[in-house]
């Protein structure tokens, strides 16, 4: 009687422990139905789990799903400007801005269990310090406040909204996987090693070449090698996310190769959503098929660029009238049909920003440069050129305008821009003589200053004004480029504007410093102002990211317009909607 | 008496000396083809070496220039966030790399991929080899058969209406290039007939069955490898098919098959007996380069269907300026065509010994 009463008694402290403790898995019931998207990872057997080397998870998952595996603290809201909570609770700048904080919310769980603490965030960026990360430039040290709070130190001047952005979109790993490499990193930072030292580098080589067994998720989703497939991934729900509830999604299957392979899946019904730029046609018939459309910023666009050691192209009169002679709308139409709008603005921000981060005085007295020939042909003739009996513009020695145009042939849309471009222009009087290059070459050519006209992106996928003003005028100058690289031929650190020398350079690098969003717009407004009247490069069009999405498929999907569809492609729609359960399974 | 002579001793030839010896083998024919195959790998490989580094953008500029555009880093700092990614340095001198890599060549050692840390090319090799040798190698078997039986066919009834309806067939599946042979079956097939599921079509084999000697397991093999072989042989058949006919009917005119039909042999013994063997001769060396590029595989058709193979892998590897893995995948290819082109020949001289005698082996 005795042991049976043990025995009883057992069984009720037992049933009191598993009633007591909360078990994820059995918390929640897994969803069911699939997510049928696509991205080009890396095949089984070069495929791994490292969140920081080639081939790990950063190239097999990419933008839209790594940060369904592994959460950032917050995402960005382009339409509302305002970032939604996602792994942390709350943010903000502290101590005059000497510092920025964030406290992860509360039971945030890794997929084996373990609590998200602090110390995953510091390990994180430990590593990232290894690996020469962009935020170590305007941070002293990164340290656990409390389990949940995590402090970045600013060096001085350092803060900034930008900074915050990246603080707060990057993705935090597990210290279970990456603890011991962290400690490693650490030790050297702390012998005041350089990033230059044996130290240093034999640390970030055991980084890159540490091979995780397991991929430890704070996401909804994670996987293993056994589901990496030659044709398709597949990323499983796990219980123990804070996300695990609300997902609808069991399981997100993903199609591996480029666009030319996915076309097909996506015409059976086999690929629900698609990343992938599609030439026009092929959007057409993906719409004949009554397959959805949904149409977000790309965050870039083609753009005419100069080399300016060139004649006559070093004659803002010359640029200025190149950029009426070539009709944007057409361009648009023509690099990718639907999936892109002409430039309006020409303020050296994308058209889908420029009204978020320059006055809308400053947007209206922009020169539009609008589609205008004669317009065109009364600046090359205020330049010195005339037309000669054959139409073509001629200098006062009869020279005529004979230059290259070269361009990535395995780049459809920019190849389609600068073809356009160039037949617009024989059209208005110069002659211009298409040359198709791999983009390599095509790339390189630019790197080396040894082209004519060249077409490359302009803009940025970034809410920052410093990133749209960098495309291409930074990218390809003097300013960011070796000593042996001449790119564009054009320093912009001493431009002649209105007769004064300007440091164009100094004027982006500082334009989205700080915290106050009224003094970067003015900023940004000068800066607009010098590149619309130098017409430094021809912003041919912006591009639109025009994606499948089969709603036989998907349910949920907001309606055209909804603010949600204001971010670009690499704040994705998806990866929100997925999270808060707004997107299930069509049929549930 | 007459004393009689001791018969003399016969000569014995004298024993080869050591240089007699090495001299008899350096002049046979085996030698050296041998020596040639061995000789063209080289060269081949030293020349694909440096072809590799000279074509624009190494796997180090191509993640720059990715740096660049995405964290607007400047090209020193791209460049050295690069370095850290990659198993390469691109300052090391080429002939300095050159000579490293024919000294683990020797050694058996065919490097590191470059872009995809801690994996070697040998494990990339071995791992996707069987899947190309399988199915181009069946897919050549098949095209080759069938493009020799039916070529054999047309010019035997030339004129007839089988001959010029094939005839056209074979140039139009000819001048399809497969990948856009590959794109019409899956749209017209998959997409609009709906006989297929265009996924089911993806890949080596189900993902979801587990890998073993079973009945499913190779069934899988076989049903995932049915559309790249057909689109392999419907894209090579044609080119076989108008050569054999071409051969066939130039066999026809001889005087041997003349004598045949005078003998009142029967039109099948003719067909198979004198004329196809014969015709067949001047493809051997054709089929014998197609048999070396079968380890190449077939790139855009493996891309297509997702397929496991050596093709795609090259595909990949070139596009991300991967120097080590390419270098290993052509080593290969190399390999297997010269040497299937001296099995080749050693196959046509021993079929014909006037090869030989007239490449001055005595």
């Amino acid at each position: 009687m005795k042991r049976n009463a043990a025995l009883v008694a057992l069984l009720c402290v037992i049933a009191l422990v598993f009633a007591v403790v909360p078990s994820p898995a059995a918390a929640q019931d897994a969803p069911t139905g699939q997510w049928l998207g696509t991205w080009p990872y890396a095949a089984p057997g070069t495929h791994n789990l490292n969140s920081f080397a080639a081939g790990g998870l950063n190239d097999n998952l990419g933008v839209v799903y790594r940060p369904l595996v592994e959460l950032t603290p917050a995402f960005y809201l382009w339409a509302s400007k305002e970032y939604a909570p996602i792994l942390a609770e709350s943010w903000g700048f502290v101590d005059d801005n000497a510092a920025y904080e964030y406290t992860l919310k509360e039971g945030a769980t890794w997929s084996n269990g373990d609590p998200i603490t602090t110390q995953d965030v510091v390990d994180t960026f430990t590593i990232g310090r290894i690996l020469g990360w962009t935020q170590w430039t305007y941070l002293t040290s990164v340290e656990a406040v409390d389990e949940r709070t995590v402090r970045f130190n600013f060096t001085e001047n350092g803060a900034s909204l930008n900074a915050e952005r990246q603080l707060l979109k990057e993705h935090v790993v597990a210290s279970a996987n990456y603890g011991e490499l962290a400690t490693q990193a650490r030790e050297v930072i702390d012998s005041g090693a350089t990033s230059d030292s044996e130290e240093w580098a034999a640390v970030r080589t055991a980084i890159t070449e540490f091979r995780p067994e397991e991929l430890i998720a704070s996401g909804p989703y994670t996987y293993t090698l056994d589901d990496v497939g030659e044709a398709f991934m597949t990323l499983r729900w796990q219980p123990n996310s804070l996300y695990s509830g609300t997902v609808k999604f069991g399981e997100l299957k993903l199609w591996g190769g480029e666009t030319e392979v996915t076309t097909p899946l996506v015409l059976s019904g086999e690929l629900a959503h698609s990343t992938n730029v599609y030439p026009p046609a092929t959007i057409e018939s993906f719409a004949a098929e009554g397959i959805r459309l949904v149409t977000v910023p790309r965050g870039y666009g083609p753009a005419l660029l100069f080399n300016f050691s060139v004649a006559p192209f070093d004659n803002v009169l010359v640029r200025q009238a190149m950029a009426h002679a070539i009709n944007r709308e057409q361009s648009a139409l023509l690099t990718n049909g639907l999936g892109a709008s002409g430039t309006v603005y020409m303020s050296g921000i994308l058209d889908s920003q420029a009204p978020n981060l320059i006055s809308q005085e400053t947007l209206d007295a922009l020169n539009k440069y609008e589609y205008n020939l004669e317009g065109a042909a009364a600046l090359m003739e205020e330049a010195g050129f005339t037309r000669n009996a054959d139409g073509k513009w001629a200098d006062a020695e009869g020279n005529t305008i004979d230059v290259e145009y070269t361009f990535p042939a395995d780049f459809a849309d920019f190849s389609a821009a600068a073809r356009d471009a160039s037949a617009q222009l024989n059209e208005f009087g110069f002659n211009v003589t298409e040359r198709a290059l791999p983009w390599q070459e095509a790339r390189d050519a630019i790197l080396a200053g040894n082209f004519e006209l060249s077409v490359w992106s302009w803009g940025a996928g970034s809410p920052f004004a410093f990133q749209n003003f960098n495309n291409p005028l930074r990218r390809w100058t003097s300013a960011t480029l070796a000593d042996d690289q001449p790119g564009l031929n054009l320093d912009i650190s001493a431009l002649e504007v209105d007769g004064e020398t300007v440091d164009l350079n100094d004027l982006i690098l500082n334009v989205s410093g700080g915290l106050d969003p009224a003094v970067q717009q003015e900023r940004a407004d000068r800066i607009a102002q010098i590149i619309n009247a130098g017409m430094y490069y021809i912003p041919l069009n912006e591009m639109l990211s025009v994606e499948p999405l089969n709603e036989a498929s998907i349910g949920g999907a907001p309606a055209d317009g909804d603010p949600i569809y204001a971010n670009p492609s690499n704040d994705h729609f998806a990866i929100y909607l997925i999270l808060n359960g707004t997107l299930f399974p069509a049929g549930q | 008496m007459t004393a009689v002579a001791a018969p003399p001793k016969p000569v014995s030839a004298p024993a080869p000396t050591l240089i007699s010896r090495i001299r008899r083998i350096t002049r046979s024919y085996f030698f050296r083809v041998v020596l040639q195959g061995l000789l063209t790998i080289w060269a081949v490989t030293t020349f694909t070496f440096f072809l590799i580094r000279e074509m624009p953008g190494s796997p180090m500029d191509i993640k720059i220039s990715e740096l660049m555009d995405r964290q607007n880093l400047t090209y020193d700092d791209a460049y050295r966030a690069a370095a850290t990614l990659f198993n390469f340095d691109p300052d090391k001198p080429v002939l300095l790399q050159y000579t490293d890599f024919i000294g683990d060549l020797l050694r058996g050692d065919l490097g590191g991929s470059i872009t995809r840390a801690n994996v070697s090319v040998l494990s990339i090799i071995l791992r996707y080899l069987p899947w190309t040798l399988f199915c181009v190698g069946l897919a050549l078997l098949i095209s080759f058969t069938l493009g020799i039986l039916i070529g054999l066919a047309m010019g035997y009834w030339r004129g007839s209406w089988f001959d010029n309806f094939i005839t056209g067939i074979a140039s139009l599946l000819s001048g399809i290039p497969d990948y856009i042979m590959a794109l019409l079956i899956v749209i017209i097939f998959g997409v609009q007939l709906g006989w297929f599921q265009v996924g089911a079509v993806r890949g080596g084999v189900d993902q979801t069955i587990e890998a073993g000697f079973t009945p499913e397991y190779i069934a899988s093999i076989l049903q995932y490898a049915f559309m790249p072989v057909l689109v392999y042989v419907l894209s090579s058949i044609g080119t076989w098919i108008l050569a054999m006919k071409s051969s066939t009917i130039s066999t026809l005119g001889e005087d041997y098959i003349t004598v045949a039909k005078a003998r009142g042999l029967s039109e099948g013994r003719i067909l198979t007996g004198y004329v196809g063997r014969n015709a067949m001769l001047p493809l051997i060396t054709r089929l014998a380069i197609s048999v070396g590029f079968v380890v190449g595989g077939s790139v855009i058709i493996e891309e297509m269907f997702q397929y496991p193979g050596l093709g795609r892998n090259l595909y990949i590897a070139i596009a991300g300026r991967d120097y080590t893995t390419m270098q290993g995948i052509f080593l290969v290819i190399t390999i297997a065509v010269v040497f299937s082109n001296i099995l080749a020949d050693l196959a046509i001289a021993w079929l014909d010994p006037r090869v030989r005698i007239d490449k001055g082996e005595k």
